[in-house]
């Protein structure tokens, strides 16, 4: 077999990669979104395939395929899913570090968004905080703060009022002048010029505290997420009706924001993080002012992000009850530093 | 009636009023949007304290006006960023000091009380070529300001942390919009005085802000309303022998009352 992974249509070859590791099946994933074939018709070659892999076939919706090395690892997943395989060599494991790391106890949306993220197909980008120290009006706020997210996780941060959550976010989006020590956001310090070329990379989502009456429509709320972008105008209305369905708010569209619900408001607010198609997502106690159905809306949206587009998401809430639903890894402010 | 625009100073007044009665609602909106209503009073104040120099040292108080209003906000707003003072108490500071110093120049230099007066209710009829001019293409730039950054102002005007995370330059905006402000109300002082510039700053943008549908809807109904006001107001007054700055007002006013009065509640 030349090619590292060959893809047929009822026999007849539609799809070729030369890539390594998943990145084919990736290929794959993004060849087939662009048409419209059925599954059933598509037979894939692989030069290799473990657990990872496996999982990509499976969540690709191919039923048969033949692998030239397989790893004994994969055939529960083509089995527990029922596609037909073959192989020329079956050997217990193939030299893979992401087999190792996937666990028995992941789902297969589990796995799929485990392997986006090491293959940097998430839309989320790294945030590094190193020795983050900050002092409004004499008083330490943060002190020598760490943090490391990586690409597409999410972290809650809970902590009591005046404990610095907001001062934390408002560092993180270069909102305090003064700081001590450095925020990395991707490859970019926060204050550099680098950083405020790419500024629109970091969206926020405040507590619902805007309570103005300015005449300003949703689908215009959410257009300012592309305020510093020169786009064609039926651009920016494709852009922001796309983000507006992806969160569910295209009916409010031309709604004013000020009389929406507390709820609509942060779907229309998320929309517009979408719009500016920001890789990392802050988030100051968006369920502040939510009654029981917006914090239901706002949960539902949160898991379907960390799903999707899966950008790196940093919460801080003093909401425990909402925030242990979402199941993302937590930390606890306190004394300046995270625990 | 129509004879009265064979008149070179009523059809220039009449030109630029209703240029300047579609262009400076405008910067109502952005008076009402930052609330920069104090700012507004500094600078009326300050326009007297440069109509009262300028007499004194008998230059043209329209160049004198405008220089102590840039003057005016550029020191308030250094200080309010600078110094985190409340931009509403510095304006009330300067709006004092400006009008007493103003009156010290009035008796120290004996300007005639009448001339600086002039300026609160404005000098239509007595514009000169480069105030002319100077205010057409004032009013220009306003509306291509307006139309080249109507998204970023409307990030601005939204939320300002918000427009910074978008990538917008807030302070920038912020900066701009109080000069434009500035050169504004000088101008629109001239036009029809400072007791009255309200009639095509602000009740213009404050009526699109009832009925409003959206940001852009405010923009353009509030220059609506303001070239109806300039237009309907000076024919009024050249109809029926008014002042023109009482008449736009007066009739400003009462589209508000109605309006405000027939509102569905």
């Amino acid at each position: 077999m030349e090619h590292s992974l060959v893809l047929f249509q009822n026999e007849k070859q539609i799809f070729f990669s030369d890539e390594h590791w998943l990145y084919p099946l990736f290929e794959v994933e993004q060849f087939l979104g662009e048409r419209s074939i059925s599954p059933n018709e598509l037979f894939l070659r692989d030069k290799i395939a473990g657990k990872a892999a496996a999982a990509l076939i499976v969540k690709l919706g191919i039923r048969n395929c033949f692998i030239e090395l397989l790893s004994e690892r994969a055939i529960p997943v083509f089995k527990k899913y029922g596609v037909n395989y073959s192989y020329q060599k079956l050997v217990d494991h193939i030299q893979c570090r992401t087999e190792d790391l996937i666990t028995d106890k992941m789902t297969l949306e589990e796995t799929y968004l485990f392997l986006r993220k090491r293959a940097g197909k998430v839309q989320g980008v790294s945030l590094k905080i190193n020795s983050l120290s900050v002092d409004i009006a004499g008083k330490q706020i943060l002190d020598n703060l760490e943090l490391d997210l990586g690409r597409g996780e999410q972290l809650v941060v809970q902590g009591e009022n005046g404990s610095g959550k907001t001062t934390l976010i408002r560092s993180i989006l270069g909102l305090i002048p003064s700081i001590n020590g450095s925020i990395t956001i991707g490859e970019e310090v926060v204050g550099s010029s680098g950083w405020q070329k790419n500024r629109v990379q970091t969206g926020y989502l405040n507590q619902e505290t805007i309570k103005n009456n300015f005449p300003i429509t949703a689908a215009e709320v959410v257009a300012i997420g592309l305020s510093s972008q020169k786009l064609p105008e039926t651009e920016r209305a494709y852009r922001v009706e796309l983000a507006m369905r992806k969160t569910g708010s295209f009916h409010l569209m031309s709604k004013l924001f000020h009389q929406l619900s507390g709820g609509e408001k942060q779907r229309v607010s998320l929309a517009r993080c979408l719009c500016q198609n920001a890789r990392l997502l802050l988030l100051d106690e968006p369920t502040s002012y939510l009654d029981e159905k917006g914090r239901e809306e706002l949960y539902e949206l949160l898991v379907d992000l960390s799903k999707n587009e899966a950008p790196t998401m940093l919460l801080v809430s003093h909401d425990s009850n909402w925030t242990d639903r979402l199941k993302w890894q937590g930390k606890i402010l306190k004394g300046g530093k995270l625990w | 009636m129509v004879d009265l625009f064979t008149y070179p100073p009523v059809l220039k007044g009449f030109i630029v009023l209703i240029i300047t009665g579609f262009a400076f609602p405008i910067t109502g909106v952005y008076l009402l949007r930052m609330n920069l209503l104090p700012l507004r009073f500094m600078l009326m104040h300050g326009a007297i304290l440069g109509g009262a120099l300028s007499l004194a040292m008998s230059i043209n108080p329209f160049g004198g006006t405008l220089v102590i209003n840039l003057l005016l906000v550029l020191l308030m707003t250094w200080m309010s960023r600078s110094l985190k003072a409340d931009p509403g108490q510095l304006s009330a500071f300067f709006m004092v000091v400006s009008i007493s110093v103003a009156f010290i120049f009035i008796y120290r230099f004996q300007v005639p009380a009448k001339d600086t007066l002039s300026l609160m209710w404005g000098s239509l009829y007595t514009l000169n070529s480069f105030e002319f001019i100077g205010t057409l293409v004032f009013s220009l730039l306003l509306i291509i300001f307006q139309a080249q950054y109507r998204h970023q102002l409307r990030a601005v005007f939204f939320d300002s942390d918000v427009a910074r995370t978008a990538g917008v330059n807030e302070t920038g905006f912020y900066y701009g919009i109080i000069l434009i402000t500035a050169v504004t109300v000088a101008a629109a002082m001239k036009l029809i005085g400072a007791l009255l510039l309200d009639a095509l700053l602000l009740l213009p943008a404050l009526i699109a802000s009832y009925h409003a549908k959206s940001y852009k809807g405010m923009v353009l109904w509030s220059s609506f309303w303001g070239g109806l006001f300039a237009t309907v107001g000076f024919l009024l007054s050249l109809a029926f022998d008014l002042p023109a700055s009482s008449t736009i007002a007066v009739f400003a006013a009462l589209v508000f009352l109605i309006l405000i009065l027939t509102q569905k509640k």
